[in-house]
């Protein structure tokens, strides 16, 4: 066949990415030659076939990422084979080692086949197993045949990334307390459905049909079974219980306890004086939709939590130490935690810096993305912050470590995260304030209804009573608004806006006013050429002259203007910088300068360029040749955000310090009604303060650093855009990105938790009025009572977990 | 040595169960004629009361049943197992023993029951001797399919293989308990081959039907169930719908199968309680059986257009079909009003055999399909036509079967309650057997598109299988190199 | 009904060995993940001869041992 034509448009076999022409890049694939884009797709398409994995290409659903080419960069994955760094992930029995992996680059079911394949085909290699739902592997090797970077390092060959993590922290913790909670969950589902089956005839059984010895026999049956339930499922309801009467509190534990522990032991009495009152299976039933109410709300909480998690595995383990740096350029390898400031490490491409610090020799550029949402790589040259944590791209860093362990961050956000879900939101401190006296009087009306029927109905007393505490739910108050909180801010965080605060979330949702205290959060904060106006000659060549006059300056207008690409090439020569005014020099023999009006001695076309516009002029010996206008342009998304927070109903300000006409400028060209420049800290402090006095509630946005009074002022702050310093934010809220656009999410996610909220309480209002008093008057018996509450509680909680979008995928 | 299947005792129950399937289906096909006329094979001379109605009709039973689908689902199981434990069978000794086992149990049935040797209890016909075979081959089978399990190579158990090992130890216990039999000759008796039940009078009746309910459930649903969860994903080329609901499903099925036998017994000398408690809990089987159709048949969702070309898996869908639609039947039938009309009529049967041959046979058809080129290293089967040709007969046949015994069966019920002003009745019984008449013959045109259909497999297959090579069997993937 | 003095008991019997091997199951970490196995089975068959796979050659050292 002659493929030179089709080469071009065809895909690469491996990563689907088009393939440049001319690529000498091949992969052999089932006895045919294909093309591939680039080394490191060839290196890795051709280890999996050669590994006999080709069904891999047969398989697959979904495309990788294109392998980076800097394959051989990958020596120190060696120091995980260092004892001192395993021992925080490995577990190790003799020879046998055993470790958790993150693995990265899964994209479907086909990936984790040919993991698992390839890790198999290892010699020494005993097991390895991936959770295709989390992306973990687990891999067992025998020490003395395979070291664990040849592992890791023969899955970097088939094209993905495995590191290590540490499981002793939070996650072991869920998997635990998940597998005691389906545990407890089964058995009282096994005990409901089979107590039931004893249950059911007794109720269907006209008078007469049973025997009497046939009915002990299965309330026997039952009873056995509910024993379980009981003491071992229901365990945490009654720990719950004695915890709160040991403070003196009244939680919602405590009706719960109190009615299943008096209903079963009434049953357990009953049966054995061969009464009709007994009630197992309420009991079983009761139990068990309780507990699948608290499984699903520890579901929320972990999927919450599983956002800071992930943020805590990106600092790496080891690091390469150039302790004689920068006289001597020796390597040693020590874990990242004995890592000292002051210290130099070499950070290679594709691996994680293992502190912050500062670049200090290398160019090379970062992804932030995992930390701060950005998706475009940022450059990094000497002197450029580095974040640990985050991902070096291109080429090898030398960084000087500023910042180690808990005072980095990341550990400051892992910090700031853990504080919002330690402190309880006010709505759901008044919640449990409220269930509180709930249960309080929940208590009080159940003692004095039985006082009354035991005067009326001494034996119907003890049942009515029972059915009281049982069908009372305060769920909607003490179980479900918080986990309708949780799974708003689980929910925001994956987004990249963290809340710092508890009581964030709902503040925001009732803001009626958003200030944004700079321009800076409008705009791309970088200058563009905006406008070109030609006086003379034409366009492509006053833009190519600029270029060329500024061919060696780093200052914002030159940058802007050499972001063009009108017109030829030229080369300036004999180039005088005057600070302060522009450049003047020579571009093939002619003489020309570029610079500030007064420098050209001309003004530019009056009311061409609007207020804030930095106008620049290019003139020859003859005069002016064209005006460049340059400026700060809006970001992409804040015409989007302006126009989504006005529909939600919010005013919007612009409180800057900029010059007032730049302000007035951006403000219009946004849409924003209230813009006033030139502000101090004091004049922003007081015009928030008018619009409070005026009733509004001020969400407030800013860098978080130096604007604390007013940020502090404001009902609700959100720092924007300060990912590197967010741990230092005094902000409510913080966002990681530069993705403004979230903060209208971050609103409408506010208000839907809101009204979710809201409907559960009212739902639980008009639950509890119809339910409680029907159960005092003796009209619901505790079978009923039991099925009422747990659908409640679990109606409640479902609703709640709506917020956390359970079709994520 | 290279490591692999053991497909051999695959194959081999894989084509008996299509030689099975045949003479199942073709003692049916006599069957439902004798019905329409009763002197059929009279002029048989000597041989005639072999194959009388009485004699043959658990024969019929058990040789789709046990013979057939036993067959198929050995073969499936057999299969699945070693494919998702990735690991050879326990032991292929055992494995012969099994295949040879239940293909002497089948052919010494087909001897004992025409000559009468029967135990009477339905789907349990077969003398002490055969029970104590079945008991030893069924527990070499648990031993070697269970055992295959615990050597798996693979961290997780595939969920068919849970639907088959419930089955698996459900149906040992069944056995056990409701064959607890006492040899007549242990009593003096004469014939050496008769025995009698354990247990007596409604206890029996009890037993009996825990027994055939849960033989229904366990053989004829968790099993075929297993059989669905790995043939429809591997078939459509997508992973089955939900994966969490196919385990929660088989809970769910599982337990609450267990209570429902007492709807076989509305109406009889059982407690009225345990009728009830039957119909209790067949009604609330509707939500787990639901569950495994939507499972199946929302597997395909994405995908529908391969239904359109793709015969194996119109088996497949249409045999979830039917499972929905007997499932649906089967509780509304064991209501007791319903069931005051329809038990005892052609209706019960109708509803066996769309369970029967729309689930049953057609998730089994389809899976062979599957698997039989699979076997015999071909690519695909001999005609892919035929199967399409196969596919239609058979889902007409059942349509017209079923179809033709509701309206018999609501016809039945209808006359037999019928009562005149003066409380006799208006019809008499042979009246109501002569208007079921040309019911009988859609019956028959139905049952025997159905039996063709199973032929054309046959000649597909045995093209399939000659056009095959020497058959190797598939390497297990190394999964350990230690 | 004595029967079910022989049933009733049976059926404890069956939900203690029932709860077992559910309980079995969750401490073997069956359920942990619950999407990778329905896409596992579908990847089974790649060691089987065929025309589609003469594009992979077999180490001769992936089995040794």
């Amino acid at each position: 066949m002659n493929p030179a034509q089709e080469i071009q448009q065809n895909p690469c076999f491996h990563c689907g990415e088009p393939v440049p022409k001319g690529s000498p890049y091949r992969i052999v694939y089932g006895g045919e030659s294909k093309q591939a884009c680039c080394r490191g797709c060839e290196a890795v398409a051709q280890t999996i076939i050669d590994s006999g994995n080709a069904d891999y290409y047969r398989l697959r659903t979904d495309l990788p990422k294109t392998p980076e080419a800097a394959l051989e960069e990958l020596k120190n994955l060696q120091l995980y084979d260092l004892a001192e760094v395993q021992t925080s992930f490995v577990k190790s029995d003799g020879e046998m080692r055993e470790a958790s992996l993150i693995l990265e680059g899964i994209v479907c079911a086909a990936c984790v086949w040919l993991n698992e394949r390839h890790l198999h085909q290892l010699p020494g290699v005993l097991a390895a197993d991936i959770n295709f739902s989390t992306r973990r592997a687990r891999v067992r090797w025998d020490e003395s045949r395979i070291r664990l970077s040849d592992i890791l390092k023969s899955i970097q060959d088939i094209g993905y990334h495995a590191y290590p993590f540490d499981t002793s922290r939070q996650e072991e913790l869920f998997r635990k307390e998940r597998e005691t909670a389906i545990r407890r969950l089964a058995i009282a589902g096994l005990g409901m459905m089979q107590v039931m089956m004893y249950a059911v005839p007794v109720y269907l059984a006209r008078e007469g049909t049973m025997a009497r010895d046939i009915e002990a026999l299965m309330r026997f049956a039952s009873m056995i079974l509910t024993t379980p339930v009981v003491f071992y499922s229901a365990w945490p309801f009654f720990q719950g219980a004695w915890r709160d009467l040991k403070l003196r509190r009244a939680g919602m534990d405590v009706p719960v306890a109190l009615g299943v522990g008096a209903a079963y032991a009434a049953s357990v009495y009953g049966s054995f004086i061969g009464s009709e009152e007994v009630y197992f299976d309420s009991v079983t039933m009761f139990v068990f939709f309780l507990l699948t109410g608290r499984f699903l709300e520890m579901s929320a909480r972990k999927r919450s939590a599983e956002a800071a998690e992930s943020l805590v595995k990106l600092i790496p383990a080891a690091a390469l130490r150039l302790p004689g740096y920068p006289a001597d350029r020796r390597e040693e390898t020590v874990a990242a935690v004995k890592l000292a400031p002051g210290e130099h490490v070499m950070v290679g491409p594709g691996e994680s810096f293992p502190a912050d610090g500062a670049v200090a020799e290398g160019r090379s550029s970062v992804d932030e993305s995992l930390l701060t949402g950005e998706s475009h790589p940022v450059a990094k040259h000497p002197g450029s912050p580095v974040i640990g944590g985050t991902l070096n791209l291109e080429s090898p860093l030398v960084v000087k470590v500023e910042k180690v362990g808990s005072d980095t961050v990341l550990s400051g956000i892992v910090r700031l995260l853990d504080r919002a879900l330690a402190e309880k939101p006010r709505l759901a401190q008044l919640a449990d304030r409220v269930a509180a006296w709930f249960v309080l009087a929940l208590l009080l009306v159940a003692g004095a209804v039985a006082a009354l029927w035991y005067a009326v109905d001494p034996s119907r007393a003890f049942w009515i009573t029972v059915s009281v505490l049982v069908v009372s739910c305060p769920c909607a108050l003490s179980l479900a608004t918080p986990a309708a909180l949780t799974a708003a801010l689980g929910r925001l965080t994956r987004m990249g806006l963290l809340s710092t605060r508890g009581h964030a979330l709902e503040t925001l949702a009732h803001a009626t006013d958003f200030v944004f205290d700079k321009t800076g959060t409008l705009t791309t904060g970088e200058f563009r050429l905006l406008d070109v106006v030609v006086e003379r000659g034409d366009r492509g060549q006053a833009l190519a002259l600029a270029r060329a006059l500024e061919q060696g300056a780093t200052h914002p207008v030159a940058m802007a203007l050499r972001d063009s690409e009108e017109g030829p090439a030229l080369a300036a020569d004999e180039l005088r910088y005057l600070p302060g005014k522009g450049v003047e020099g020579r571009v093939s023999g002619a003489s020309y300068r570029l610079g500030a009006p007064e420098f050209v001695a001309a003004q530019p076309p009056a009311g061409r360029f609007p207020g804030g516009v930095t106008v620049v002029g290019l003139a020859d010996d003859a005069g002016v040749l064209a005006w460049f206008g340059l400026g700060d342009a809006p970001r992409e998304q804040a015409r989007q955000l302006v126009a989504e927070l006005q529909e939600l109903g919010v005013t919007l300000h612009l409180f800057s310090g900029d010059r007032a006409e730049n302000v007035a400028a951006l403000a219009a060209d946004l849409g924003i009604a209230d813009a006033r420049g030139a502000m101090l800290p004091e004049d922003k402090l007081a015009a928030v303060r008018a619009l409070q006095q005026g009733g509004a509630i001020v969400a407030m946005t800013g860098d978080g650093v130096n604007d604390a009074p007013v940020l502090a002022q404001a009902q609700v702050s959100i720092a924007v855009d300060q990912g590197a310093e967010a741990a230092q934010a005094a902000a409510d809220m913080v966002l990681l990105s530069s993705e403004i656009g979230r903060l209208a999410d971050g609103v409408r996610m506010a208000r839907r938790t809101q009204t979710v909220i809201r409907q559960n309480l009212s739902w639980s209002v008009l639950y509890n009025a119809l339910a409680i008093p029907a159960a005092a008057l003796g009209y619901v018996t505790p079978w009923l009572a039991g099925i009422g509450m747990s659908l409640s509680s679990l109606l409640v909680v479902l609703n709640a977990m709506r917020l956390s979008g359970l079709n994520r995928s | 040595m290279e490591a692999t299947y053991n497909y051999k005792v695959v194959r081999q129950f894989a084509i008996m169960t299509v030689v099975w399937g045949i003479v199942g289906m073709l003692v049916g096909v006599i069957l439902s004629a004798q019905l329409i006329w009763p002197a059929l094979t009279e002029a048989l001379g000597p041989l005639a009361p072999y194959l009388s109605y009485g004699r043959i009709r658990p024969l019929h039973t058990n040789a789709v049943i046990f013979a057939f689908g036993g067959c198929a689902l050995f073969a499936t199981s057999l299969f699945i197992v070693q494919r998702t434990c990735q690991v050879r069978l326990l032991s292929d000794a055992l494995a012969s023993f099994v295949f040879w086992g239940w293909q002497l149990i089948i052919v010494l049935a087909a001897v004992s029951l025409p000559l009468g040797v029967t135990t009477g209890k339905e789907y349990a016909e077969l003398e002490w001797p055969i029970d104590l075979l079945i008991t030893v081959v069924w527990v070499a089978y648990a031993v070697l399919f269970i055992g295959t399990v615990i050597i798996r190579k693979t961290q997780h158990i595939y969920v068919a293989n849970w639907f088959f090992g419930a089955y698996i130890i459900t149906i040992a216990i069944l056995h056990l308990v409701n064959s607890a039999e006492l040899p007549w000759i242990l009593g003096g008796g004469v014939a050496w081959w008769k025995s009698y039940s354990a247990y007596a009078g409604v206890h029996d009746a009890m037993v009996q039907w825990w027994y055939g309910h849960n033989a229904v459930g366990f053989f004829l649903t968790t099993a075929f169930l297993g059989m669905m969860y790995y043939f429809v994903p591997k078939q459509a080329g997508r992973p089955i719908f939900s994966y969490r609901l196919s385990i929660v499903h088989f809970w769910a099925l599982n337990f609450i199968y267990m209570w429902a036998g007492p709807h076989h017994l509305l109406y009889t000398a059982l407690p009225d309680w345990a009728q009830s408690l039957g119909m209790v809990f067949s009604l609330m089987l509707i939500a787990p059986s639901w569950g495994g159709m939507m499972n199946g048949i929302m597997t395909l969702s994405g995908a529908w257009h391969k239904l359109r070309t793709d015969p194996i898996l119109k088996f497949l869908i249409t045999a979830l079909s039917f499972y929905g639609m007997s499932t649906f039947e089967g509780p509304m039938m064991s209501v007791k009003t319903v069931n005051a009309l329809s038990h005892y009529t052609e209706w019960t049967i109708g509803h066996v055999h769309s369970g029967a041959l729309g689930w049953v046979a057609m998730i089994s058809i389809g899976s062979l399909y599957y698997l039989i080129p699979r076997l015999f290293g071909r690519e695909e089967m001999y005609s892919t036509r035929l199967i399409n040709v196969h596919f239609w007969w058979s889902t007409i046949g059942v349509v017209l079967y079923i179809a033709a015994l509701w309206i018999a069966g609501v016809a039945q019920g209808l006359m037999w309650r019928a009562t005149n002003a003066d409380g006799t009745l208006t019809y008499s019984f042979a009246q109501s057997v002569n208007a079921m008449y040309p019911f009988y013959t859609i019956r028959l045109i139905g049952g025997t598109m159905f039996f063709a259909g199973m032929l054309l497999m046959a000649y597909n297959v045995w093209k399939t299988v000659a056009a095959g090579k020497a058959v190797n069997d598939a390497r297990i993937p190394q999964a350990v190199a230690a | 009904m004595d029967i079910l003095y022989l049933l009733i008991p049976l059926s404890l019997v069956f939900v203690a060995a029932i709860a077992g091997v559910f309980l079995w199951a969750v401490r073997s970490g069956q359920f942990e993940d619950m999407e990778g196995p329905a896409h596992r089975i579908l990847m089974d068959d790649d060691l089987e001869p065929g025309p589609r796979d003469t594009g992979g050659r077999i180490k001769s050292d992936n089995n040794v041992d």
